[in-house]
């Protein structure tokens, strides 16, 4: 039971910024196709959106190791 | 796991435990040093193939930095974010080394999370004292605009920025490393390999995610616009 408990942190966490990122994505490459000559700007400003929404999924990658290590 | 390789200590010196994590940490040190100091101990104008990649590789970074800092702050504060490049990126490579977390003595330092935390506790202070010695005292006004109770909300702020950096850059890498350790351990032959690229990609992205945003973070700071 615990460890449904684990799998899901994950799996939950890994569902919003997915799909947020690949929004963020899509929108990037559209401004990349329009606009090649903005291409680094877009990309560094995508790279970090990147990692601001990344940084959901590490939180509940953190749970999911507290977790594991309070059942172990 | 990875971790019961980097939690145990190897010796003692002095009461203090030394861990795996540590002395990967010393030996990527000594050895970033040892690479600088024979490529800039007889420089040239002209520079041979050694020089010419290190030169490559400052001038780069100073042109990436510039992009967020400006020139005149790059120039002044590119030892600080140029060194945390270098070491988060190594670090992170020192992970695809064979045997890298389960040999004693070799860990990659960026999946421990003291490691991060402490890189991060380094962007925290920093930010904070630059910002003082740029503005004085009017760098706490920036704390209490546009309204009063703000104040609430921007030190909730300042305080989750080095959390989630320390957290991404040791749940990015220690993930990775996991992952890796166990496909190794389910099939060992060639299906690790594109987990390996992975790491690559991750490492570099990291090594540049952390730096790009403490240089955003020193830019808020010191900027006149905030």
């Amino acid at each position: 039971m615990e460890y449904i408990a684990v799998a899901l942190a994950i799996a939950l966490s890994t569902f919003g910024p997915g799909i947020g990122q690949g929004i963020a994505a899509s929108k990037a490459m559209e401004g990349i196709a329009r606009q090649p000559e903005a291409a680094g700007k877009i990309q560094s400003a995508l790279i970090i959106s990147l990692a601001l929404m990344e940084a959901l999924t590490i939180y509940g990658l953190l749970i999911a190791f507290m977790l594991l290590g309070q059942i172990g | 796991m990875a971790d019961e390789a980097h939690a145990s200590g190897l010796f003692n010196v002095l009461g203090l435990e030394v861990t795996s994590t540590m002395t990967t940490m010393v030996g990527i040190t000594v050895a970033l040093c040892a690479v600088s100091y024979f490529a800039s101990r007889r420089m040239k104008a002209v520079p041979g193939r050694f020089q010419g990649a290190m030169e490559l590789a400052v001038e780069s970074l100073r042109g990436y930095f510039g992009s967020i800092l400006g020139d005149a702050n790059t120039r002044r504060y590119l030892p600080l974010l140029g060194t945390m490049f270098l070491f988060i990126i190594v670090s992170n490579y020192s992970g695809l080394l064979p045997m890298a977390g389960h040999t004693p003595g070799l860990a990659p330092p960026t999946a421990s999370l003291s490691v991060t935390a402490g890189l991060a506790a380094i962007t925290f202070f920093a930010v904070h004292t630059l910002g003082i010695k740029h503005k004085g005292t009017h760098y706490f006004k920036h704390f209490f605009t546009p309204y009063f109770f703000m104040v609430i909300f921007l030190l909730i702020e300042e305080i989750v920025r080095p959390v989630s950096l320390a957290l991404r850059l040791f749940g990015n890498i220690s993930g990775e490393e996991t992952v890796a350790s166990q496909i190794f351990g389910m099939i060992p032959l060639i299906a690790p390999l594109p987990f390996y690229v992975l790491g690559l990609l991750f490492g570099l992205l990291q090594a540049i995610v952390f730096t790009t945003l403490t240089s955003i973070y020193i830019n808020g700071a010191i900027g006149e616009g905030h």
